[in-house]
């Protein structure tokens, strides 16, 4: 079903090599790289979208859908770019939102549930994982980082409200209380102290998104996706920066030069290496 | 290394667990929200609580409790913090121990934020139900927007019973019945468990083949010609339509299951201070000092009774604390009030009798106790603006109470007792 061995064969590698690279490959993976993305990637979106995506009373139609998507598609284009470029792997924003997702719920039950005692009702997290998976879909079909920005970049944010709308719909709710209209969510936000979060530290349903015929959503969706590809390019162009490996060589002639064939320094024999100059490897 | 050298990383690293050991020990759990931490000319001189009743200091799960009480918003409010121009009225809690189902200033619901007025007088009423068992530290609690949460006095309130009978169902305008703990947790865990479920899918798609190294050398070498498999593509276009079609037919079926719907409200709630209680009682305070290590705070004031009938001084309030004399303790001493913020004879004066109508008198007033210490308030002493503010208490023979918000520059004095 898979080319598996007709990319073992043209890897080169022997038999034990190859058994290596799959060690690796589970090593790698999960315990390096997944566990860095939940530490790194749910700290990066606590702090940027934290409130919008903690409570239920901030998920308004205008703000969340633009700060969450714009917050979130940074280290699903960086990491896009790890797994594309080096290994054409088109699974990095899919990874990115997974661990993420585990970082939140980790979260949920032990900060906001056990430690805090708010139900995972009020503090259910979004959920980004059908547009991480159009993102990457975008990339392996057209092999593009470009089309991906302008396409899937779009896609993307434009993905995010309809795909959480099954499960926020019911905090829309209308209810009246002592005579007062309010949503379900802000009730919840009422009912559910927060001693140091006041009402008014909410930034919802605030600024000039709302001249639309009243649908504020889709206008705030429209400027997400519009963001999101600029922040797209930028956090892959991230990506190229942090993920390019080169060294320097000074050859016989002390002529030094920038090599980026990082599996040429593999093959190097002991006493090449010893002429690296800079280290940078 | 030489067995000196370990010798002594191990005493280092014994003492080192014995203190982990003892720690638990040592560390007792917070009963308080800080609030002594907050600066003293932020306690006195923005909000000026009184009367705070903790109604159903013992309540089992589920029972209603109230949280009441009026406040003044001091005319001495500090040029160093912001004026109260978008404020939310809060509850000081451990975390959500009880749920607020309504909150009322002035007879007015405020469940947003609002404007109040410096120098008016507003009262409030938090109705609450009991939610998670404990023995409990609650405040009212005033936040300012860019000034920040000023806590009033917290009172102990117990709750009995278990979390697990807990429940809350709110009825809604389309005649369904929610319940705060479990609506929309299951609905919300299913989509993720979906979504997770497919995105794991997606990642051990390609997990299941070698992953890195291998495709590394090959791209490396032949370009990517042989990494992209026509498979791959295959599955990418059916997770894609298929993303899509879920996500289509999940937004419609949400929207048929909740066809009505409101934004989220984000008004503001106005309310109107109090009506200005006519008040023939005038203060002025002439001189305050602290004395520091008597503890003490001295005024004079200079009063006129411009009314019809003798007024008594009974009680001087700030930070939610009380000093009080005889008269105050008779006339106004709520005896479920925390005992731990009350000074019952803290208060007291070369003026002990009334001051007739027409009268007018300098009187030296002494509000004395070690709560000025307890509380933090000598810290007043550090404060960049060292003034004072708070609410004198006055008392008719007929009964009322007349309240005068005072404030005035503080010196500090330094001497020893008895010098």
């Amino acid at each position: 079903m898979f080319r598996t061995d007709e990319i073992i064969k043209a890897s080169k590698l022997p038999p034990e090599g190859v058994a290596m690279s799959r060690h690796i490959d589970y090593i790698y993976f999960v315990p390096i790289l997944f566990v860095t993305i939940v530490g790194t990637f749910h700290m990066h979106t606590a702090l940027l979208c934290g409130d919008w995506d903690f409570w239920l009373d901030w998920k308004d139609r205008q703000w969340w859908p633009i700060v969450t998507p714009v917050a979130t598609i940074t280290f699903c284009a960086a990491l896009q770019y790890y797994n594309w470029v080096n290994y054409r792997q088109p699974f990095g924003a899919t990874l990115c939102i997974l661990a993420l997702g585990f970082g939140k719920w980790v979260a949920v039950y032990t900060s906001w549930w056990w430690w805090s005692n708010y139900p995972p009702n009020f503090v259910m997290p979004a959920t980004l994982i059908p547009s991480a998976l159009v993102l990457d879909i975008v990339l392996l079909l057209t092999r593009n980082w470009t089309l991906t920005a302008v396409i899937g970049a779009w896609m993307y944010a434009a993905l995010f409200y309809p795909s959480n709308w099954p499960i926020f719909a019911y905090s829309h709710t209308p209810l009246v209380v002592d005579g007062a209209l309010l949503s379900w969510a802000d009730y919840m936000g009422f009912m559910y102290v927060r001693t140091g979060t006041p009402e008014y530290i909410r930034m919802i349903e605030v600024g000039s998104l709302r001249t639309f015929g009243g649908h504020s959503t889709m206008i705030s969706a429209f400027f997400a996706a519009f963001a999101s590809s600029l922040m797209y390019i930028l956090w892959w162009q991230f990506g190229k920066f942090f993920c390019t490996s080169y060294f320097y060589l000074t050859d016989d002639r002390q002529r030094t030069t920038k090599v980026h064939d990082v599996f040429a320094y593999a093959t190097l024999a002991h006493g090449d290496k010893a002429k690296l100059s800079g280290g940078k490897a | 290394m030489n067995a000196k050298h370990v010798l002594k990383l191990s005493i280092l690293g014994l003492c080192g667990m014995a203190t982990l050991a003892f720690a638990p020990g040592l560390i007792s759990s917070a009963s308080a929200h800080g609030e002594r931490s907050q600066e003293p000319f932020l306690r006195m001189r923005t909000v000026n609580w009184y009367d705070t009743q903790w109604v159903g200091k013992s309540t089992a799960i589920n029972d209603i409790a109230y949280l009441k009480g009026s406040f003044h918003l001091s005319e001495d409010w500090p040029r160093a913090v912001v004026k109260p121009e978008r404020t939310f009225l809060n509850v000081g809690s451990p975390s959500s121990v009880f749920v607020r189902l309504s909150s009322k200033m002035n007879g007015t619901p405020m469940f947003n934020s609002g404007p109040l007025e410096i120098g008016r007088d507003y009262t409030y009423e938090v109705k609450l139900k009991a939610r998670l068992p404990g023995h409990h530290h609650i405040h009212p609690m005033l936040a300012v927007e860019k000034a920040g949460p000023v806590a009033g006095p917290g009172g102990w309130m117990d709750i009995t019973g278990r979390y697990e009978d807990f429940v809350n169902p709110v009825k809604t305008l389309t005649g369904e019945t929610f319940d705060s703990e479990t609506m929309g947790s299951m609905t919300g865990i299913m989509w993720h468990v979906f979504w997770i479920s497919i995105g794991i899918f997606w990642v051990a798609w390609f997990a299941i083949r070698p992953m890195y190294l291998v495709r590394a050398r090959v791209l490396a070498a032949y370009g990517d010609e042989i990494l992209l498999d026509p498979i791959d593509r295959k599955v990418g276009i059916a997770v894609l339509l298929f993303t899509l079609v879920v996500v289509l037919v999940g937004y419609l079926a949400a929207e048929g299951r909740h066809p009505v719907s409101v934004p989220l409200q984000a008004g503001e709630t106005k309310i109107k201070p109090l009506p200005i209680k006519p008040n023939p009682f005038s203060v002025e305070v002439t001189h305050a000092e602290y004395d520091v290590p008597g503890r003490a705070l001295r005024l004079v004031l200079h009063a006129t009774n411009n009314g019809t009938e003798p007024v008594t001084i009974g009680e001087f309030t700030t930070a939610g604390i009380r000093f009080l004399n005889k008269t105050g303790q008779q006339r106004n001493l709520d005896p479920e009030y925390p005992a731990e913020l009350v000074a019952q004879e803290g208060l007291t004066s070369d003026h002990d009798g009334p001051i007739n109508p027409g009268e007018t008198v300098d009187i030296h007033v002494e509000s004395k106790d070690v709560l000025w210490e307890v509380q933090r308030l000598v810290d007043i002493l550090h404060d960049p603006d060292q003034r004072f503010a708070g609410l004198l208490m006055t008392f008719t023979d007929s009964g009322d109470r007349l309240i005068n918000s005072i404030s005035a520059p503080v010196i500090p004095v330094f001497t020893k007792l008895g010098m």
